[in-house]
């Protein structure tokens, strides 16, 4: 038998299974490298600058000037106020639903494949499309929306069309595409024992009992799992803003991203548009360490 | 018999292999936009027209190669919507065409980014190309520090449309010269049938390109001061003006709701479109859409006089040679045919595209099946009472102009008063003015 050699010396199985480990994920690792901590850094260095976009030649260092501008301007303040708010509500609701949505198809009954893809459809449709049919859903006077809320005799707002209820429009629009997190749920509440649920009937436990006491705690590493994923990606909302609101009426849905993509390629200020973007950064990594925290108590892991 | 298996290493030295193959034959592969043959100068032109007008595009381009026989043109195409955040991009990649489509909002702040540069030398150095000739309201949106970086194509103003079969079915006069805005206003109410989605103003109120001269103008009001360094919105003139507007929409009833217009309509201007909507503002450039799209016999009238003056707005857009270009007395070359009288009269005058940027091509515009019958009016403006106004020479020209559309939103949807929506747009705007100097 042929042995691998290196530096003379045979290389032990475990030796030779790391080196064909990093082999695999060298591509990988390359693109985490150049096409994000590159950026990262990249975009940590032009904070500190002001330029264009441009010129290279034009980059001027003028310190922490932009973080000052930033945090002294009431549009960059509104936006984190409304992309918090988004964020709690798309993440608070998104979770409940995806849950709830989970539960429901989480039965063994014909054609529940469907359903299950049906629910999922949404999340492999273009963002634009959806925004697209979701400003004519929203639309206060021909609407789905306010045509429903209608018969059962409400007054629709005027959703996209009002400072008030846009931002409640866009949650509610987020709920669409919530498969993913449907799909991850549905995925941890099947890897839960059926022998937990057959002890607790024994000892007389009722449905919410057993909800609470044994599914929410084996579910809590996929709900962990997906309010990091949703937290992290509610922050960088955009596409529906560029397509329904850009960032009205008025400003009451600029949100980070919008905000910053119009300073970089509206206004041409590359370097503030960095500092905002290094700030959100900054802001998703401080909630996410703040989740994981909170996870380390409250995840239950089996092993 | 052994079945014969792929070991491992041999697949990780087939994928790597395929893999070094790839990259290597991306960089071999020739470079877009290298001229095909070593004599020939490769000339790009980044253009933003949609593909029912291409072929006129291409047909000048036909012509004109025909006489230069020592160029090949390369046609580089964006979208309308995304060709202002597409230049710049453009720009940092290096990737500039040699000539480039160049919105008026966009000259200060391109020219200032060295992504366009001073064709004045050639203007100067060609006097068979007119440039005199060009409309000087539409020539000041090039004009930087006094040189030319850019030459208008297109420029029209913004006059006052209305359905004639609405003003027929209520048995009222059309618009014409002896209108004023007081007139309009009654109009408009005696037109309006809200209950039957009808209404006799388009519901438009517009601080944007070429509407802060329409809306305000006749009331003797501005957004900024004549050097672009101030706001001068807050001034009694421009509220008035704004007061007027707001009025007409929200206290008269005399225009849609933007609910209402998005929502019968699809569009904020969707009343006017389908035949629903007596009147409304329609600069030169929307023509061609209502010649082919209208569902009802409609005309164009002098934009109405003002309590102060007659008034309205202007804009346009045209065609620069970028600074990183290599071919630029080939793109000058190509624009001053294209851009001379019979350039425009050719490629949008006769085809209905728009007004041409020169009086001497207008004609032919005017000619066209798609003008409609009251096309001299756009001239008379264009020569009386158009003014293109700002901001567009001041680098924070875009981030203004935001401000202005986002109160004016507002405004339109009654989620301000005029009070506020200028207060809000005075603070902002010369927030973003006074940046500028510091």
């Amino acid at each position: 038998m042929n042995l691998p050699f290196f530096n003379g010396k045979p290389l032990s199985r475990a030796r030779r299974e790391e080196r064909i480990f990093y082999l695999f994920v060298t591509p990988w690792l390359i693109g985490l490298v150049f096409f994000w901590g590159g950026p990262i850094l990249a975009a940590l260095g032009l904070s500190f600058t002001d330029w264009s976009g441009v010129n290279f030649s034009d980059i001027k260092l003028i310190g922490f000037d932009n973080y000052h501008k930033m945090f002294a301007d009431d549009l960059f303040w509104q936006s984190v106020t409304n992309t918090v708010f988004y964020a709690v509500g798309s993440v608070f609701l998104g979770t409940i639903f995806a849950l709830f949505l989970a539960v429901l198809l989480n039965q063994n009954i014909p054609g529940i494949a469907f359903f299950r893809s049906v629910f999922y459809l949404p999340s492999v449709t273009a963002g634009v499309a959806i925004a697209l049919v979701w400003t004519w859903i929203l639309n206060p006077v021909v609407g789905l929306l306010n045509f429903g809320l209608g018969l059962i005799g409400i007054d629709g707002p005027g959703w996209l069309q009002s400072p008030q209820w846009v931002l409640p429009a866009l949650i509610i629009m987020s709920l669409f595409r919530i498969g993913p997190n449907m799909i991850i749920l549905l995925a941890g509440l099947q890897d839960i024992p059926q022998s937990l649920y057959e002890a607790a009937e024994i000892d007389g436990a009722a449905r919410w009992a057993k909800f609470r006491n044994i599914t929410l705690p084996m579910l809590s590493p996929a709900l962990f799992f997906v309010l990091v994923v949703s937290t992290v990606g509610s922050f960088q909302i955009f596409v529906e803003i560029r397509i329904m609101t850009e960032g009205g009426p008025g400003t009451s849905s600029f949100v980070l991203v919008w905000y910053l993509w119009q300073q970089a390629f509206v206004y041409l200020r590359m370097g503030y548009a960095s500092a905002v973007a290094f700030i959100l950064f900054i802001v998703v990594m401080i909630l996410v360490g703040i989740q994981f925290w909170i996870g380390s108590r409250l995840v239950y892991y089996e092993s | 018999m052994t079945k014969k298996t792929i070991s491992r290493r041999d697949f990780l030295k087939t994928a790597a292999a395929a893999s070094g193959g790839i990259f290597v034959f991306g960089f071999l592969n020739p470079e877009r936009g290298v001229a095909s043959a070593q004599d020939k100068t490769l000339l790009s032109f980044g253009q933003t027209w949609d593909a029912a007008f291409r072929p006129v595009q291409e047909e000048f381009d036909a012509n004109w190669l025909a006489e230069h026989p020592d160029v090949e043109i390369e046609a580089v195409y964006s979208t309308w919507a995304d060709h202002n955040n597409t230049v710049p991009v453009w720009a940092a990649a290096g990737t500039l065409p040699d000539i480039i489509y160049v919105h008026g909002s966009r000259v200060a702040p391109w020219a200032a980014e060295g992504i366009i540069t001073s064709i004045q030398s050639f203007v100067d150095a060609d006097p068979e190309f007119e440039v005199e000739g060009i409309w000087e309201e539409a020539l000041r949106l090039y004009r930087v520090d006094g040189e030319l970086v850019g030459i208008p194509y297109d420029h029209g103003p913004l006059i006052l449309g209305y359905n004639k079969d609405l003003f027929d079915a209520a048995g009222m006069e059309y618009p014409d010269e002896t209108w004023t805005m007081d007139m309009l206003r009654e109009a408009a109410i005696a037109l309006s049938d809200p209950d039957n989605l009808q209404w006799g103003w388009s519901g438009e109120l517009d601080l944007g390109a070429g509407g802060a001269g329409a809306f305000l103008g006749g009331w003797g009001g501005v957004t900024m001061n004549e050097d672009e360094t101030e706001m001068a919105l807050d001034t009694p003139e421009a509220r008035a003006a704004l007061e007027w507007w707001y009025n007409l929409i929200h206290v008269d009833g005399a225009g849609p709701s933007q609910a209402q217009a998005e929502g019968g309509f699809g569009d904020v201007n969707g009343p006017w479109l389908q035949g629903r909507t007596a009147m409304a503002v329609v600069p030169s450039w929307e023509t061609p859409g209502l010649a082919r799209d209208a569902a009802f016999a409609w005309d164009v009238a002098p934009w109405p006089e003002g309590p102060v003056k007659r008034e309205t707005g202007s804009f346009g857009s045209g065609f620069s040679i970028t600074s990183s270009s290599v071919a630029r007395e080939a793109a000058w070359s190509y624009m001053r045919e294209y851009l001379s009288t019979e350039g425009m009269s050719t490629v949008w005058g006769s085809t209905g595209r728009g007004s041409p940027a020169r009086e001497a091509a207008y004609q032919s515009w005017m000619d066209s099946a798609d003008a409609p019958e009251g096309a001299g009016y756009y001239l008379d403006a264009l020569k009386e009472y158009a003014v293109t106004g700002g901001p567009f020479q001041t680098l924070a020209a875009p981030e203004v102009l935001d401000i202005l559309t986002r109160q004016a939103e507002l405004l339109r949807l009654a989620e301000v008063s005029v009070d506020d929506a200028v207060n809000t747009i005075m603070a902002e705007a010369t927030e973003a003015l006074e940046a500028l100097e510091s």
